[in-house]
């Protein structure tokens, strides 16, 4: 890092960069394409450290629904109990979500994704001391706030990757990460079922369990801590002190992301792909289990085939989302993300409906399909709705999905007014309605889904107003006006820029 | 020569009756079943037994228990252990009704009807209030009779079962070493960033 500074004289600053990496580049260093089986520094290390830490605070978060058949019996649990634990597990990390965006913002995601994930891990192993549903609704709590690691891994790889490519790398590290609270209900019953069969009773061998996704958790924290690094060029506070990075107050960050529509919008629409996922995924094994007679063994299965859609559903969202930019730009990245998100809630009305087994299974997985992508889709475009703010409006969107969690379970899932089904289906109409807002995002420069964009406005423009004119003078807008220009592909098609001057013509000025 | 066409009939309603549903509304109580624990007592799972017999009623005639070929004895949760658990909600259709959790044991049904069972009550019984009951099966293993250890409405002669915590002290100290070394190397790698950072 120091070496850069001496040469910079003699050599184009972006050649002896750029030569650095083994991956292509663009001028914030962020990296070009994708290879997603490697492990090239920093990129794409970064990518899986993200991903699989981020899965283990998912399996830790949803490690207790598929043994809780055990666990109410042993801790003599309500159906109460159980629908507020089941709250207060995705409601400690709405907050956390936030807080985290804003940490990511001022100290890196290293520090702070690993910071959380270490803390929350005690929560994990003393699951295995719990004796009452007030402990059982404490450890719940304090474990779900590690779910607030899906902001840290957005913001890093939004770090890491070009506007092109952040879709698909923020999509699959989404994905593969949410693929936790399915590959859980999977994990938990086996490690189980083994333990028991080792010889302890049923009622210990659920708390030995627990120490799987534990240790899963504190070793991949400590592997991110070792082994990770903020941006392409280094971690935050080495890149302050050498002057390359100016440290932005928490004030700004703050104001210039509340005061953004579009951030609470998708916070909203969010609440209700994600915030549904997560409903899911502490309701259907005991729904399985209760509704059709399965064994714990077999709901645990059916419930983990809803989260393991993740593997591609989640990416295939990014993915998708980066591919119909290419021809429509923003626009067609709110269209679709609409479009997928509405069929997404009516296969959940629709699931609610099926009594019979093989129907449920097979709408469920078509349902887990659609909202899972609908997900990917969101944080296709989530990056452009500010550079300045980038961790905390990923924070205020995360947050938002786990609101939707948490009023989702409260009205629907706590105590017996509604059975199982009945809520089901009237959370499929709630994500109907409350899909609907993304109709008036609009973005100056690119339009939106029933508007075009407007003539004179620009990318540049719109990232640029973030800054006041005496912090544009100083220069610390600097990564938002590269970020714009790299950004230009969000016009879609025809507003691409116009080609500079053609090979043959010869210069004038020779 | 009048009861030949009543045993078809008797045969033609049997069979109509055993490819129904079973409705326990729709059994008779003819057992008489008595369980060791007094009202209100409460056990120890793991540790302590009840004691099950059963035979016919003195009511009945004798000849009613000629279909009885096996008798079933079950642990059942009284209502109150019910309550906001609707994974142990009472169902008439006994193939649904989910009251009656724990097997205790299934006997071949001896004639003139007495028997009991000695039943340790296991380690994965859980906390609650329960009562015993018995039903007669016939050869093909449906319910056709009952007795129960209380009343209709389950509310006399409960007792209580206080299950194991499954903790161990080994569990309590592991839990906390877990947790003390995350946060022991979380503290150990920001030192080690303030040091890089300082030279």
């Amino acid at each position: 890092m120091g070496d850069s500074s001496k040469t910079s004289l003699q050599v184009e600053p972006s050649d002896a960069q750029a030569t650095r990496f083994k991956m292509p580049v663009d001028s914030e260093q962020k990296a070009t394409e994708f290879w997603l089986f490697s492990f090239a520094a920093p990129h794409m290390k970064a990518f899986h450290l993200s991903w699989f830490s981020f899965f283990c605070c998912f399996v830790s978060t949803f490690a207790a629904p598929p043994l809780l058949p055990l666990i109410r019996d042993n801790l003599n649990l309500t159906t109460t109990d159980i629908g507020n634990a089941g709250i207060a597990s995705v409601s400690g990390a709405v907050f956390a979500r936030v807080a985290m965006g804003t940490a990511c913002d001022l100290v890196g995601p290293r520090l702070a994704s690993a910071s959380l994930i270490l803390l929350t891990t005690p929560a994990v192993y003393c699951t295995s001391a719990i004796n009452s549903a007030s402990s059982y609704l404490l450890v719940r709590f304090f474990t779900g706030f590690s779910l607030a690691s899906f902001v840290s891994t957005q913001f890093w790889m939004s770090s890491m990757f070009t506007p092109p490519k952040v879709g698909v790398a923020n999509g699959i590290a989404g994905g593969w990460g949410n693929l936790g609270g399915g590959a859980t209900q999977l994990i938990m019953p086996l490690v189980y079922e083994l333990i028991h069969h080792i010889g302890s009773t049923s009622f210990t061998a659920w708390r030995i369990a627990f120490f799987i996704p534990g240790l899963m958790q504190t070793l991949s924290a400590i592997a991110v801590l070792a082994l990770g690094q903020d941006l392409p060029n280094g971690n935050y506070r080495k890149l302050e002190k050498a002057g390359d990075k100016h440290k932005d107050s928490f004030g700004n960050v703050f104001y210039h992301a509340v005061t953004n529509y579009r951030a609470w919008i998708l916070g909203l629409t969010y609440g209700y792909c994600f915030g549904v996922e997560l409903t899911i995924d502490n309701i259907v094994a005991e729904y399985f289990y209760d509704k059709f007679n399965v064994n714990l063994r077999t709901a645990g299965m059916i419930a983990a085939s809803f989260g393991l859609a993740n593997i591609v559903s989640r990416p295939g969202g990014g993915f998708l989302s980066d591919w119909i930019s290419t021809r429509y730009g923003m626009r067609g990245r709110l269209w679709s993300l609409w479009v997928v998100q509405s069929i997404g809630g009516v296969l959940c009305i629709v699931l609610g409906l099926m009594h019979n087994l093989s129907a449920a299974i097979a709408v469920m997985l078509l349902f887990s399909f659609f909202v899972q992508a609908a997900c990917g889709f969101t944080f296709g475009v989530v990056p452009f709705v500010s550079r300045r703010s980038l961790g905390l409006i990923s924070g205020m969107t995360g947050g938002g999905g786990n609101v939707g969690a948490v009023i989702t379970q409260l009205i629907f899932f706590t105590g017996s007014r509604y059975s199982k089904e009945t809520g089901i289906t009237l959370m499929g109409v709630m994500i109907l309605c409350c899909t609907l807002p993304i109709l008036i995002i609009y973005f100056p420069q690119w339009g939106g889904m029933f508007c075009g964009p407007r003539a004179d406005a620009t990318a540049e423009d719109y990232y640029a107003a973030e800054w006041s004119d005496e912090e544009k003078a100083k220069g610390y807008h600097s990564q938002s006006v590269k970020f714009a220009e790299n950004s230009v592909r969000e016009g879609g098609r025809r507003r691409r820029p116009p080609l500079t001057v053609p090979v043959e013509a010869t210069p004038t000025h020779v | 020569m009048a009861t030949a066409p009543l045993l078809r009939l008797v045969l033609v309603v049997s069979c109509i009756g055993s490819s129904m549903a079973v409705l326990f509304s729709g059994l008779p109580n003819t057992l008489t079943v008595t369980a060791s624990p007094a009202a209100g007592q409460v056990l120890h799972a793991g540790v302590d037994q009840i004691k099950v017999s059963w035979k016919l009623n003195e009511s009945t005639p004798a000849s009613a228990d000629s279909g009885y070929k096996k008798v079933k004895v079950l642990l059942c949760y009284a209502p109150v252990s019910q309550v906001d658990r609707g994974w142990r909600k009472t169902d008439d259709h006994l193939k649904k009704d989910k009251t009656c959790q724990f097997k205790v044991t299934t006997q071949p049904y001896s004639s003139g009807g007495g028997g009991s069972f000695v039943y340790s009550v296991e380690r994965k019984i859980p906390t609650g209030t329960y009562f015993v009951r018995a039903y007669a099966l016939d050869s093909g293993d449906t319910e056709v009779a009952y007795g129960q250890t209380t009343n209709a409405g389950k509310t006399a002669n409960l007792f209580d079962v206080v299950g194991i915590t499954g903790r161990h002290a080994s569990l309590d100290v592991a839990a906390g070493c877990f947790s003390a070394f995350s946060i022991l190397a979380l503290v150990f790698f920001f030192v080690v960033e303030k040091r890089k950072a300082k030279k």
